[in-house]
Parts: C-alpha cells; sequence; structure tokens
C-alpha cells in the first residue's frame, strides 16, 4: 500500500538574479515498510526531495501526499504538527538539545506529542537500550561521544513510532560496528512495524543495506532500482 | 478527522527555559548581577526620595497648619486680621464630636508690625496652645537663647534670630506688635522676649513671633471678636494617619455643612511644596529611567546573544514539530525567569540597603551644612529611606514589566527561524 506519493515535484531557487533548479518532475511512489536510499552526487537534489518530503520546504510544483494528506495544502503551523506526530527526523550531526539529558532528548518530542510519562518513559528507554546506551540515558550530550549521539538522535526518531523516517547522511559521522548496528536496527524496524525509512547518503555500507535505490542527478530520478 | 496538535507541557518549557539560562553560567551572573545593582541602586534612590519628601512634607506639616485646616473662605488667597471664625467655641464642638483620630489645634495668625526701640519689621503673629500645639515639639529644641513659654504667660513671645537681629532685641526685651483693623483704626500690644528661635527657615525666622494663643486673641477683640466665644483664625487638625486624610476631609466638611468655612488641606495650602515635589519626582524618574534603560540593554544583550547562538538549534526544533509559538514562548519563559530573579535578588540588594538606610539614616549635614530650607519648611539632614506598599509594587512591576518587554524582539527572533536555512548554518 503507498504509503507516500509524489506527483511532478519542482523546487526552483532563487540565488541573487540567478534561478536554481533544484529539482524537476519528481514521481515517486513508496510503499509501507520500504526501506529506501536517495544516492546522487552532492548538489544532485537529495536534501532538498528529502526537505520536501518532511514539510520543512515547500515545492514550486507539484503534490506530496502522505496517506490521504495533501503536504502542500498544508499551512506552517499543521505541517509542524504533522512533522511531530508522523516523521521522524535524523539528521547527519548536532542533532540533540544540549541541555537535556538522552533519556530526555528521545523523550521531548512524545512529550510534545502529549504521551503519558509512563509510556513515554518506557518507550525512550526501551529504544536506547536497543541503541546500546540505557546506562548512558542521564547523560547528556556533552558528556557523549559524536557516535553515542547520534544514536540518541536515532532513537529519539524511532521511539515515537512514526510512519515514515527521514535520514540526511545518519552514518557519516560514525564507525563502521555503530553504522552497521543502527542499519539492523532500522532495518529490523521497517520490517517489524513496517515503518518507513529513506536516506539521503554517499555511504555504501547504506545503500548495501537499502532495498531500494534511488538516483538522483542535476534534481532528476535517473534510477530505481531494488536491491 | 481533528488534526492532532503540539503539546508543550508547563514543566518542560520551564526546564528548557531554565537549564538554558544557565549555559552561560557566567554570562547569566553578570547580566543578573548588572540588574540586580541597577534595581537596588533604584530602590535606594526613590526610598531617599520618599524619605526627604515625607520629612519634608511632615516638617511642613507640624510647622504649617496641620494635615486639615478649617477656616474663613478666601483666607488663603488673601489673608487679613478680620477673616476669622467669631464662634471658635461651637466650631470646635463640632470638631470634637467627630473624635478625629489625632489633634485639633486652635491657632490665630496675624499679619502685623513688630517694633523694637531700634526698628520696625512686618511680621506674622502666631497664637497657639504654648503646650500641645506640634509647633512646640518642632520649635522647642531649636531655641538659642532664653526658654519657651510657660503655660500662664499671657504676655511672652517667642521670636526668631532673624529678626531678634532687625529688631535689635534680646531675651527680656521689649516689642511692640501693632496691627490695622478693618475700619481703619489701629491697636497694639506690649509683647516681651521669652526666647529666640533658629529654625533655620529664613521665612520663619525672620518673619514668625509666636505667642500663647490669649495673647494673640485680643487683636481679634479688638476687631469686633467676642473673646467668649474663643474666636480663632483656623482650626489645624493634626491626624495619626496621614492616609486616612480625605476620608476625614469629607467628614468634616459633612460636620461644618451650613458654617462659613472652608476646609482645606495641606496639597491645597502649600501648593510650592507640592510643585516642589512634582519637580523633584520628576528627577527620581529621570533617573529611574536610566537604569531602566539599563536593565533592557542587559536583558536584551544576554536573551538575543543566546537566540543568536542557538539559531541551528532551533530550525532542529522546529523540524521536529516544535511550533513557532513554543518557540516564543520558551525564550519569553527564559527572560521571564531571568526577570524574576533578577527582581528577587535587586529587591535582596535594594532591600537590604533600604532597611540599613531606614534604620540608621544617610547624615547629610556636611553637604547642606545643617538643615535645608526648602519651599517653606525644612529636610531634616538625617535622611531616612522609606518606601510605602504602592511604591514597591510599583518598582516591582515597572522593572519586571521591562525586562518581560526586552525579551519580546529576541522571542520573536527566535520564533521567526526557518527550520530548513538554521539547520544550514
Amino acid at each position: 500500500m503507498a504509503l507516500l506519493t509524489l506527483q511532478d515535484i519542482g523546487k526552483c531557487y532563487r540565488q541573487g538574479e540567478v534561478e536554481v533548479q533544484a529539482l524537476t518532475g519528481i514521481d515517486l511512489v513508496l510503499e509501507e515498510g520500504e526501506f529506501t536510499a536517495l544516492v546522487g552526487p552532492s548538489g544532485s537534489g537529495k536534501t532538498t526531495l528529502l526537505n520536501i518530503i518532511g514539510g520543512l520546504d515547500a515545492p514550486s510544483s507539484g503534490h506530496v501526499h502522505l496517506n490521504s494528506t495533501d503536504l502542500t495544502n498544508l499551512n506552517e503551523a499543521a505541517l509542524s504538527d504533522f512533522r511531530l506526530f508522523q516523521l521522524g527526523f535524523i539528521f547527519q550531526a548536532y542533532n540533540l538539545v544540549p541541555v537535556l539529558s538522552a533519556l530526555e532528548n528521545v523523550e521531548l518530542i512524545m512529550v510534545l506529542q502529549g504521551r503519558p510519562l509512563q509510556e513515554r518513559r518506557e518507550r525512550a528507554e526501551h529504544y536506547l537500550a536497543l541503541v546500546g546506551l540505557k546506562e548512558l540515558m542521564q547523560r547528556r550530550p556533552a558528556a557523549l561521544s559524536g557516535g553515542q549521539q547520534q544514536r540518541v538522535a536515532v532513537a529519539r526518531a524511532l521511539a515515537p513510532g512514526p510512519r515514515l523516517v527521514l535520514a540526511d547522511e545518519p552514518t557519516a559521522n560514525l564507525d563502521s560496528e555503530n553504522a552497521a548496528a543502527l542499519l539492523d536496527i532500522m532495518h529490523s524496524l521497517s520490517h517489524e512495524e513496517k515503518t518507513t525509512f529513506i536516506f539521503s547518503t554517499h555511504d555504501p555500507r547504506v545503500m548495501d543495506r537499502a532495498e531500494r535505490i534511488i538516483t538522483l542527478h542535476d534534481g532528476s530520478i535517473i534510477g530505481d532500482k531494488r536491491n | 478527522m481533528s488534526r492532532q496538535r503540539s503539546h508543550m507541557p508547563f514543566f518542560m518549557l520551564v526546564k528548557l527555559a531554565w537549564r538554558n539560562l544557565w549555559r552561560h553560567r557566567r554570562r547569566t551572573i553578570i547580566t543578573l548581577s548588572s540588574i540586580a545593582i541597577g534595581f537596588g541602586l533604584a530602590v535606594v534612590s526613590i526610598g531617599i526620595g520618599d524619605g526627604s519628601h515625607n520629612s519634608m512634607i511632615r516638617n511642613a506639616i507640624k510647622l504649617g497648619e496641620g494635615h486639615l485646616a478649617v477656616q474663613v473662605p478666601g483666607y488663603l488667597e488673601a489673608p487679613a486680621n478680620y477673616k476669622y471664625l467669631a464662634d471658635g467655641h461651637s466650631l470646635q464642638a463640632k470638631l470634637e464630636a467627630l473624635h478625629i483620630a489625632g489633634s485639633v489645634e486652635a491657632r490665630i495668625s496675624l499679619q502685623l508690625l513688630a517694633s523694637s526701640a531700634n526698628n520696625s519689621v512686618g511680621a506674622g503673629l502666631e497664637g497657639m496652645n504654648i503646650v500641645s500645639d506640634p509647633r512646640v515639639a518642632m520649635l522647642k529644641p531649636k531655641m538659642i537663647a532664653g526658654h519657651w513659654l510657660e503655660a500662664d504667660d499671657h504676655r511672652g513671645v517667642l521670636i526668631g534670630d532673624g529678626m531678634a537681629r532687625k529688631l535689635k532685641v534680646k531675651v527680656g526685651g521689649k516689642v511692640v506688635l501693632m496691627a490695622g483693623t478693618q475700619g481703619g483704626d489701629s491697636q497694639a500690644q506690649l509683647g516681651r522676649v521669652r526666647g529666640i528661635f533658629d529654625s533655620h527657615v529664613d521665612e520663619l525666622d525672620d518673619f514668625l513671633v509666636l505667642s500663647d494663643i490669649d495673647f494673640a486673641r485680643r487683636f481679634l477683640t479688638g476687631e469686633g471678636a467676642v473673646a467668649e466665644q474663643l474666636p480663632v483664625t483656623r482650626f489645624s487638625v493634626f491626624l495619626n494617619d496621614p492616609d486616612s486624610m480625605a476620608q476625614w476631609k469629607g467628614l468634616i466638611q459633612s460636620a461644618m455643612a451650613g458654617e462659613d468655612v472652608a476646609v482645606l488641606d495641606w496639597h491645597e495650602m502649600m501648593p510650592q511644596l507640592v510643585q516642589f515635589i512634582v519637580i523633584d519626582d520628576a528627577g527620581n524618574y529621570v533617573f529611574l529611567t536610566l537604569i531602566l534603560i539599563m536593565v533592557v540593554f542587559g536583558i536584551l544583550n544576554t536573551v538575543l546573544m543566546s537566540v543568536l547562538e542557538r539559531t541551528r538549534e532551533f530550525g532542529l526544533l522546529r523540524a521536529l514539530g516544535l511550533g513557532r509559538y513554543h518557540l516564543l514562548l520558551l525564550v519569553m519563559c527564559e527572560s521571564v525567569l531571568l526577570s524574576v530573579l533578577a527582581v528577587v535578588i535587586g529587591w535582596l540588594v535594594g532591600g537590604g540597603a533600604h532597611w540599613w538606610i531606614s534604620t540608621h539614616g544617610i547624615d547629610f549635614s556636611a553637604l547642606m551644612g545643617g538643615e535645608m530650607s526648602i519651599a517653606g519648611t525644612f529636610m531634616d539632614p538625617v535622611i531616612y529611606t522609606e518606601l510605602s506598599q504602592g511604591r514597591v509594587i510599583q518598582l516591582t512591576v515597572i522593572v519586571f514589566a521591562v525586562t518581560l518587554a526586552s525579551g519580546i524582539y529576541p522571542a520573536l527572533k527566535a520564533a521567526r527561524v526557518a527550520p530548513v536555512a538554521a539547520l544550514r548554518t
């Protein structure tokens, strides 16, 4: 069943006097539970596409449907709530709120969702345990290594149980062991809980694990293959 | 299907704001210190202003005509010896029936010519109860020669050192007091100088002659008054609680309905003093404004710096689903916490200083050269701070409101962060 549908997405930026066509005619359908990598050289439009899917940026043309919701029709406040309740985000680095502990960071989204304390505490501890950080959950980000911080960010994205997780170069700052462990967790979630993952990546380790690889070049899809 | 909405619980808002405030501990402490010291200075400055004003007002009321005065209409605008309350006895009975919380003093004020063997000067004779009148407590300690009048002394007078110099009289000397009557005649009484005072208020020392009320009343009977009716120029009312003045004024006016009298309060009787206080208060408000400007820039600097440093973090929070409104609330909450801390510490600093000065006072005699005469009254050289409950509330609300207002711009800036642009930083 299609979770995400992109119809003829275009994105045009203005840089001074120059118009930059970041995306052109993107048509894409993603099913529930797909484990997809967006690949392509720098400037090919991967991050722009992720931002549009995540409602962080609006397309210049076309429509984005997540289930029955057309994101292009939502106002800013509705998009904000949509991100909170439907999506999980993992960024490349500096992902955490520095004044909150690892546990509080993971709980944050569930707090904003208004979930009860017991439920969010259980889920946060479960996902921190899953990424191997239960022992360090009271530490603040400054007391964690870069790899540990990224694992906390992954736990934060997954703990609320989003339908779709968008990850922008999530393994760029991780060593092989940590990267493989995180990919294992995400891969099993995509199968067990039908969570859909979209990665923007240059990392061959991610590409090897991806079930579908979409290749972008100069803002257009030039390849779409399934592993 | 109804939209799911984000929800920022109060505890999370305060927790985030509080921790953010202490991210740069040193900066926050410096900002808090500058606001608290500024606020403390404002408290002391306003306290000294209010203390000195209140001291002047108290002195003026005791030396002058009390909190309230009952006298002939039009006397204030054009004082004249024939403008007196003929039936002082019945008016006093009406005033006593009110059981005023304070005291009522009968007084006679006359304009006349004081002459000695050497000179003549214009003078104001004030006849009063020379035992109970509040002026006794004010002027008795200021005697520099002779002694205060005895209770049964119906011939003795007290004069200021300025008049004594002009008339070239000493204690024991004679002074002839001469007044014209409404009919065009003149009348005179001989007074014997029992003592000389130096109040440091030139208007009093050069002009005032004090006597027992019965001595002064002889001039009123010379105007045609009946001595048995105890004529007076006015009744001065001294209240235990100055804040009850308006209430007592109303009650006295009601009690005096039908009588040809005017009931005036000290604001009406001493407009020059009121004007001086208004102008002096304006100076204090200028000082307070300067301090508030300092506070505004202190808060603005701290909160704005903190917002600009966290642009990426705000972008991240927006990306995760935190609404603009919540970011605005978060930064405003940081300003509120900073304001609350600043006001609390400011009150500890300013309140502590106020407590000390209100107990021990600051001696300004070296600067003032003793008591300072202002607007017909004098300011005590030792000034004690005074802060009314209204002032405490006013200062707290003003500083809190100003600190809060200075957080608005940084909060709006935080709320305007666009997630995509912020995450690129």
